[in-house]
């Protein structure tokens, strides 16, 4: 298992990186910026004091030879002197050999050179008089030129190096308190409980957390509706299937309780019926909850025409009761993607609305057309249509027309509407031109 | 007794009103809500069934106008909706009771019953008056403790007076208790059932108030 990346340690390792790197940067600079002006000043007194050496000789040579100089300074030991007068050694430093530090060539140059001296490396100015008979020699232990120079990198760097675990714990705190409205949301969050939709508050929240903010709020805003869509629908689920099961006791109760004959055979009949549409109910349900589990049914190529045919034939006897004339005007095949019983279920509902809301001896049409675009199913009938407000209701759950004595579940349009979209296919709802009633258009997409 | 009853479903209505029938007492069925807060208040029923469903109008808004407008005759709501937030709603409004479907008859005669007998101030299931006893579930009256046989309109009409034991009751409200919607009224009707309740139960039970209407005692009066 992973740990996930936190957020503040990004923000800390890359804050110290950072200013270990600049340091770093500044510290090698800094170094060879002292190095090089380090050692012309040196070099610049090495050459300063061979030329005071060579002028003293030159004015007054005397043969007192192996003198030598007392060492005076602490640095002294670190710094050596000779002089030569006609290939002899006239004055040296006490730390310095007997040879010419630099040792002989054909030709004696004038200049710097480095030698290693008893496993010391020094850094020598060779210089000579102007009769080329007094040869000077200066030298620094180049030991010291770095002990000065790390003693200077030493003292501009040491509070750098010290403060760092300091600056480490300050931006460990900066960082901790530039975040902590991230925190805080996350805290926040943890400490609701599962129920708690309402939206979360954005005052004060910093600008780049807005967005997240109010893609989090949106969401709690759409689950909230999903759920009280859902609380509605049991509510009104529960209010529809109570109905005709308190019908269907109320009727056999009368029925067991009554004497007359007549009015016993009312009220069985009113039983059956309850018991009827109870059953039609729990279909509706089921297939709508079948629907909306998601599962998205496989979809193969589904001749149309035949469908609308056994549609109208399952409820042509419904049609007949009522004297109503129903007709199916489908002159070709049609092709479209779907599922059957689906595209069963959705012509169903429409041709069993229409015939039960449109009038004894009225008309219902279905009719089937294929142009470019797709392919029409048009559901129409002659009964008293929708008004603009119905139209708009239809999609509520359970909304049922008013001052009708049909007993719909108000399921139908619903279970329409799913088995459309899971085609997509796109409904159109309004008044028929040919027949006056309500009209109904499915739009289903070619294959 | 006449009570109304709001539901719009039409098996259900039919139902419940064949099953009150069977149970005596007359029943006006209304299907939606309009139409039951304009009976409530226009006619006197001893109670009302009301759903809650109703459309147009709610059965809860029906229940919170006929009380704004002082109609305090006791409704029981029978309704689908059992979320404890919409029974104390139901009952705050002004609900007598509150009844989830589905419901038995006979419990819900029983609860109309009583509602009705406590909205007349009877704490006791049966009604008394003098000598005479009657029992609104039996349907039965005694006299001094014998059977008296009624026909089902003398009954109600008894029924009627008793419930409004000492008080004067018009012709009209009598027969406005003693039938429903689409019930024939002959004249004099009123006047032929008092005639024979007093055959029956005694000629000083129900007094006539010339001019009024009539009133029963609830005790024998004092003869010098």
């Amino acid at each position: 298992m992973t740990r996930p990346h936190s957020l503040q340690g990004r923000l800390l390792a890359l804050v110290l990186g950072l200013v270990v790197s600049a340091w770093l940067a500044t510290a090698v600079i800094t170094y060879l910026d002292v190095r090089h002006e380090l050692g012309e000043l040196l070099d610049g007194h090495l050459a300063q004091a061979a030329a005071l050496l060579v002028a003293q000789q030159g004015g007054d040579i005397e043969d007192d030879h192996g003198v030598d100089a007392p060492t005076l300074h602490r640095y002294a030991p670190k710094v050596a002197f000779q002089v030569f007068h006609e290939g002899r050694l006239v004055s040296r430093s006490a730390n310095a050999p007997a040879s010419p530090m630099i040792a002989p060539q054909e030709r004696f140059q004038t200049g710097f050179k480095t030698e290693v001296i008893d496993q010391a490396t020094w850094r020598v100015f060779a210089a000579h008089g102007a009769e080329g008979d007094v040869q000077v020699y200066v030298g620094e232990q180049v030991d010291s030129r770095n002990a000065i120079l790390w003693a200077v990198l030493r003292s501009a760097f040491w509070p750098a190096v010290a403060a760092l675990p300091l600056l480490a714990l300050a931006a460990w705190w900066a960082v901790r308190r530039g975040v902590a409205p991230l925190r805080r949301l996350g805290q926040t969050l943890r400490e609701r409980n599962a129920e708690a939709l309402h939206p979360v508050s954005a005052e004060n929240a910093p600008a780049e957390m807005l967005p997240m903010i109010e893609a989090l709020n949106d969401l709690f805003a759409r689950i909230e509706s999903l759920m009280e869509s859902e609380r509605r629908f049991t509510a009104d689920a529960a209010h529809e299937l109570r109905t005709p099961i308190a019908a269907i006791r109320a009727q056999a109760q009368v029925a067991l309780a009554e004497p007359d004959a007549a009015q016993r055979a009312h009220a069985l009949n009113a039983t059956l019926a309850g018991c009827d549409r109870a059953t039609r109910l729990v279909e509706q349900l089921l297939t709508l909850a079948r629907l909306e589990a998601g599962a998205a049914p496989d979809l193969a190529e589904v001749e149309l025409r035949a469908v609308v045919r056994q549609v109208a034939a399952e409820i042509a006897p419904l049609a007949d009761q009522k004297q109503q004339h129903l007709e199916v005007d489908a002159a070709q095949t049609a092709r479209v993607r779907g599922d059957a019983p689906l595209l069963a279920a959705l012509i169903r509902n429409l041709v069993d609305n229409a015939v039960r809301y449109t009038p004894a001896r009225g008309r219902v049409k279905i009719d089937l057309a294929e142009d470019q675009s797709g392919v029409n199913v048009v559901v129409e009938d002659s009964g008293p249509g929708l008004n603009e407000a119905e139209i708009k209701r239809l999609g509520e759950r359970f909304f049922r027309v008013l001052g009708t004595e049909h007993s719909g579940s108000g399921l139908g349009w619903s279970i329409v509407e799913r088995i459309a979209s899971v085609h997509k296919a796109q409904l159109e709802v309004g008044r028929s031109n040919s027949l006056g009633g309500l009209s109904i258009r499915i739009r289903l997409p070619l294959p | 007794m006449r009570i109304l009853l709001a539901e719009d479903d039409a098996l259900l209505g039919d139902g419940l009103r064949a099953g009150l029938r069977q149970q005596g007492f007359q029943v006006d069925w209304v299907r939606d809500g309009d139409a039951a807060e304009r009976e409530l208040l226009g006619q006197p029923y001893a109670a009302a069934v009301l759903d809650l469903g109703l459309p147009r109008k709610d059965g809860m808004e029906v229940l919170a106008a006929i009380r704004r407008a002082g109609q305090t005759l006791p409704v029981l709501v029978l309704t689908a909706r059992d979320a404890l937030p919409d029974r104390i709603r139901g009952l705050d409004v002004g609900a007598d009771d509150y009844v989830i479907k589905p419901v038995d008859l006979d419990e819900l005669a029983a609860r109309l019953r009583a509602l009705v007998r406590r909205a007349y101030g009877q704490p006791q299931e049966r009604l008394t008056a003098q000598d005479i006893v009657l029992d609104p579930a039996a349907r039965s009256v005694h006299k001094a403790g014998e059977p008296v046989s009624l026909a089902q309109r003398e009954f109600d009409l008894l029924h009627a007076l008793m419930l409004n034991a000492g008080r004067v009751m018009s012709r009209e409200q009598l027969e406005q208790q003693m039938y429903s919607w689409g019930q024939e009224v002959e004249s004099n009707t009123v006047e032929v059932h008092i005639h024979h309740l007093r055959r029956k139960l005694g000629p000083e039970l129900i007094q006539t108030v010339r001019g009024v209407g009539y009133m029963l005692r609830r005790a024998v009066p004092k003869t010098q």
